[in-house]
């Protein structure tokens, strides 16, 4: 009797930490959300109301013609679909070294890759300015690409260098004694049953690359080339308390494209995460 | 990694080839680390020694950029709203993480419904960009009439709070907002830490009759511990790095109230265009991450042993 009593208390007390977490978290997106359909008069509204009374996409209509927004999703999906590949292009290998090939300082370069992590993209972004204006290549995408890049692979090595230990050396060793090459056994054998890892860690580069703001915006100043992040500050800074339900539509479309792809792969990406958190 | 296991692994491929030593397959990530992380870190040091400005290409080396920072009553100030806003943040993602962890752990194995929907929905504030969260939420504080928050504050009688216009309470509004921004990472880290605890342990201590606090404070803390303090220590580098939110929620304002150190460095180098001076705040971040970095070493090294 008692044991049930208890489940009942426990199952109360979680739903209630549920409810107060779905507020919590849902509250701000929901808000904006509702924000980007409602009319002036409607902003304007005492007390505000939280569902506007007719779904009025005419904001999002308006952001789409009159600003820079879907100059800037493209911006964003080239520079991260280059930094996904940059990266893995650079990390696989990297992966496979430290998690096949035995060498010296094996331990202590795989920490050093690490510290990269924590290093503020501030920190490196300042001098890289000079740097690139020095060599005219500020506003150079493939400047840009290559710090994305940077920034990514330290993350990325330690994720491929993990998934690769949980495979077995068997599998590749078999190839190697039948007198394959090293690159070859990776691109053959390692490869094609990392395809999960590899979707997972992609996954990460890219949602984080979406959201990179700082490199980007002391990078660039050619409007023409802002990725979304830069792209909304821009348009906040000419946004009054009258535009407030276009800038609204902006946030809500520069969250959509991470957001669909988190709620269809959250599953993936949960495991990832808590695989990567795991390992360290 | 003796000389035995590596003439093996020579056996192995039948030949001495060139894949045998590590340095083409890290010679990519070497190269892009030293001319994209190691290069600019030096010369941020070194710039930080100077009087350089942006624009102008002449400066001299000097301890002045340094020497008036340290002079500076602002530099105090703005040490002490970063310290605030690191210590309250982190304080706070890690209590409302664990707390979200456990439910959602616990939920998991009574098999409840909607627990998939919040664990989705506590890391949703992964996945948006730091400049829109920003955004979102200086809308949420909006101080006008018309202000989501303000409304339901007044409507429950605590009336009207000026979020983003009294100093300090802006850089409340501006920790609340990051305890929302980061709360997902601490959840996250420490579920998966979660799911190491030997179920078994649990269920012999719940057979012995030990409370649920018990458990709690005996059994499933003491194993999460390692995996809080590299949240801890995780969370603790984001929030001082933390400048993409800021920048949109108050932009440093009202005055240099809500000024964070990350923040600091980009206005005196891209405002005030000193870059000796910005070079001094920043190698500060620096110094921050990498004492962050020893100390995160420090402790995966002791919890692998």
């Amino acid at each position: 009797m008692k044991k049930k009593y208890n489940q009942t208390g426990a199952k109360v007390g979680i739903y209630l930490i549920y409810i107060l977490t779905s507020l919590f978290f849902l509250y701000p997106v929901v808000w904006v959300l509702s924000l980007s359909l409602k009319t002036v008069p409607e902003l304007f509204m005492v007390p505000p109301k939280i569902f506007p009374k007719s779904f009025n996409i005419e904001n999002y209509i308006f952001v789409i013609n009159n600003t820079q927004i879907l100059r800037n999703l493209w911006n964003s999906l080239y520079i991260v679909i280059c930094t996904v590949a940059g990266t893995l292009l650079i990390t696989l290998p990297a992966g496979y070294a430290f998690s096949r090939l035995k060498f010296k300082f094996k331990r202590s370069m795989m920490f050093g890759v690490l510290i990269f992590q924590m290093i503020s993209p501030l920190v490196i972004v300042i001098p890289l300015y000079r740097y690139f204006s020095q060599i005219n290549m500020t506003n150079s995408q493939v400047a840009l690409i290559l710090v994305y890049i940077a920034i990514s692979v330290p993350f990325a090595t330690w994720y491929i260098k993990g998934y690769l230990d949980t495979i077995p050396v068997q599998l590749d060793e078999a190839a190697l004694i039948d007198g394959c090459g090293r690159l070859k056994a990776l691109r053959k054998i390692l490869i094609p049953v990392t395809i999960p890892g590899i979707i997972s860690v992609s996954l990460l580069i890219a949602v984080n690359s979406w959201s990179q703001f700082v490199v980007p915006f002391i990078l660039l100043d050619d409007g023409r080339k802002f990725p979304i992040s830069v792209g909304l500050v821009n348009l906040q800074s000419t946004t009054e308390a009258v535009t407030t339900h276009y800038l609204a539509a902006a946030c809500v479309i520069g969250i959509l494209p991470t957001m669909v792809l988190f709620i269809i792969l959250q599953r993936f990406i949960v495991s990832a995460l808590t695989e990567g958190a795991v390992k360290g | 990694m003796s000389r035995e296991t590596i003439g093996k692994s020579n056996r192995l491929s039948g030949r001495k080839g060139l894949g045998e030593t590590p340095i083409p397959w890290l010679a990519p990530l070497v190269i892009i680390l030293l001319t994209l992380f190691i290069y600019p870190m030096f010369d941020i040091l070194r710039l930080s020694f100077t009087n350089a400005r942006i624009g102008e290409t002449e400066y001299n080396y000097t301890f002045n950029s340094f020497l008036n920072l340290f002079q500076d009553s602002g530099f105090y100030a703005m040490l002490k709203v970063t310290a605030f806003f690191v210590f309250f943040s982190v304080v706070f993602q890690m209590v409302l993480g664990f707390i979200i962890a456990l439910s959602v752990d616990k939920g998991e194995s009574m098999n409840l419904r909607g627990t998939v929907f919040v664990r989705t929905v506590a890391l949703i504030s992964m996945v948006i960009p730091g400049v829109i969260i920003g955004i979102i939420w200086r809308m949420m504080y909006d101080e006008s009439p018309t202000g989501i928050l303000n409304y339901f504050l007044t409507l429950i009688g605590v009336g009207h709070v000026r979020f983003l216009t009294d100093p300090f309470i802006a850089v409340v509004s501006a920790t609340v907002a990051n305890v929302w921004r980061g709360t997902a990472q601490s959840m996250i880290l420490l579920y998966s830490g979660l799911k190491t605890v030997p179920g078994e342990t649990l269920e012999a201590a719940r057979v012995d009759g030990a409370s649920a606090a018990g458990r709690l404070f005996k059994i499933i803390i003491p194993s999460v511990m390692p995996v809080m303090l590299i949240n801890l220590i995780l969370n603790t580098i984001y929030t001082f790095n933390t400048f993409d939110m800021v920048m949109t929620l108050t932009g440093g304002g009202p005055g240099r109230s809500t000024e964070v150190l990350a923040l600091s460095a980009y206005t005196q180098i891209f405002q005030l265009l000193d870059l000796g001076r910005g070079s001094s705040v920043a190698v500060l971040l620096l110094l921050i991450n990498s004492i962050m970095a020893a100390v995160y070493f420090y402790i995966m090294k002791k919890s692998e042993v």
